[in-house]
């Protein structure tokens, strides 16, 4: 983390409890279940970021590019342009996975740290500013064993901290259950969680995000409503059931 | 309905929104449409402000029956919480369609949306139609909250508000809480005139 400096995610409400912003360099984990927003609300954070010049990179394993950036389309805040000029890299890691002969089910230690050395060059190369990892339950299920969930995250976040890139791992989680990832061990190499969930109000399902964690910032935990419209990620104060 | 009675409730509506901030409206329900004629009266009147018209009670393509082509009234926007709810799907320029009644933040995200894209300097106005049909879907406690977020919203942006009420036999002791709320209240009786 850079002390004092700020990376402003482009959402008001989390910039305005923030103080300006997430502090740069901090790696947060942006936890959801399915559906509940997160790839918007990162591609949100890197297009905000890329619309003052910010160099970032997109590393998705979920989706592929085509419907990724099919989907990206309908929102006002996507500009294809900046993908095309290179301000916004998006890259397949299933590929990456595939060139490297990383395409098995187990990795070794020698294979984890082969892709963090891919990651790191990428970030390097490109002098990232933001980027995002969707998702990073994905990666971590081929690391077997909790240290090496760990020193790969760890190892990550401390490289991109010092590049000043400020980071999004998407987190994946079942709706309603009190977890912030699958392994139980993100939460805790992570400066930040932001958690999207929903409730549910008459039979309808309300959005919400929650800043749980932020490392070097005092700031709020209750929870917001969020919308997602053609706008991209929305919030507002949630009203209170008493 | 009587010319006489919607021009009468559109002058004193004129007249008290010049005045205060906050104007709640307390109707019988037989009195709803002469409201509404009132208040597109004076949204007429007053092209060069920006409205935005919250209906919970009755969807927008009842509006567009009521008063024909509403691009004949460009100063309003429409956030209509009731038409999804109850299935109908339409598109309009106009129109913003929340997905329930039960969704207030996406109202308060909407207008918030609608507001950042008027230019400074217009007189701003939001009525919500109405407190009594939000109380239908949701908690009182919640319509409570998210009436005071509003007012506390609006006025501290400057911003106008016309809340209606439709009053049927005994007014629900938390509407009558709500309505006091309001820095001015006009009770619609028949004979008020």
């Amino acid at each position: 983390m850079v002390v004092g400096e700020k990376c402003e995610t482009g959402i008001k409400e989390i910039d305005v409890q923030m103080n300006g912003g997430i502090p740069v360099g901090s790696t947060v984990l942006v936890a959801g279940s399915s559906g509940s927003g997160k790839t918007t609300l990162c591609m949100q954070f890197l297009m905000h970021g890329a619309r003052k010049g910010e160099k970032s990179v997109f590393f998705t394993i979920t989706e592929p590019l085509f419907k990724l950036l099919g989907n990206l389309e309908k929102f006002e805040f996507f500009d294809k342009s900046l993908v095309d000029n290179g301000t916004v890299t998006i890259i397949d890691l299933r590929i990456i996975f595939e060139r490297m002969g990383l395409d098995t089910e187990d990795y070794t230690v020698e294979d984890a740290s082969a892709l963090l050395d891919v990651l790191k060059d990428i970030a390097k190369e490109l002098n990232a500013k933001r980027l995002v990892i969707d998702s990073v339950t994905a990666l971590c299920y081929r690391l077997k064993s909790d240290e090496m969930i760990r020193d790969f995250i760890f190892k990550l976040g401390t490289f991109l901290a010092a590049m000043e890139c400020t980071t999004f791992l998407t987190s994946e989680i079942p709706p309603r259950k009190f977890k912030y990832s699958k392994n139980d061990i993100e939460e805790f190499i992570s400066d930040g969680i932001l958690l999207l969930g929903d409730i549910e109000r008459g039979g309808d399902l309300i959005r919400t995000l929650q800043i749980v964690k932020m490392r070097g910032v005092n700031h709020s935990r209750t929870k917001y409503a969020m919308n997602i419209s053609s706008r991209g990620v929305e919030l507002a104060p949630l009203l209170k059931m008493r | 309905m009587s010319t006489t009675l919607i021009d009468g409730l559109k002058e004193r509506i004129s007249t008290s929104i010049s005045m205060y901030e906050s104007v709640g409206l307390v109707l019988p329900g037989t009195n709803y449409t002469d409201l509404v004629q009132a208040l597109f009266g004076c949204i007429k009147e007053h092209p060069q402000d920006a409205w935005i018209y919250i209906t919970v009670t009755r969807p927008f393509e009842s509006f567009v029956k009521m008063f024909g082509d509403l691009s004949r009234y460009p100063n309003v926007t429409f956030i209509d919480c009731i038409s999804r709810a109850s299935g109908i799907a339409r598109n309009d320029e106009q129109c913003i369609y929340v997905e329930s009644p039960t969704m207030l933040e996406n109202v308060t995200m909407e207008l918030n949306s609608i507001f950042a894209k008027i230019p400074e300097g217009s007189s701003k106005y939001v009525v919500l139609d109405s407190i009594s049909t939000l109380m239908i879907y949701n908690e009182p406690s919640l319509v409570t909250e998210f009436f005071y977020q509003l007012l506390n919203k609006t006025r501290a942006e400057g911003i106008h508000t016309i809340s209606l009420t439709v009053e049927e036999g005994e007014t629900d002791k938390y509407i009558n809480k709500l309505i006091y709320l309001n820095d001015k209240i006009i009770k619609v009786r028949d004979t008020f005139i």
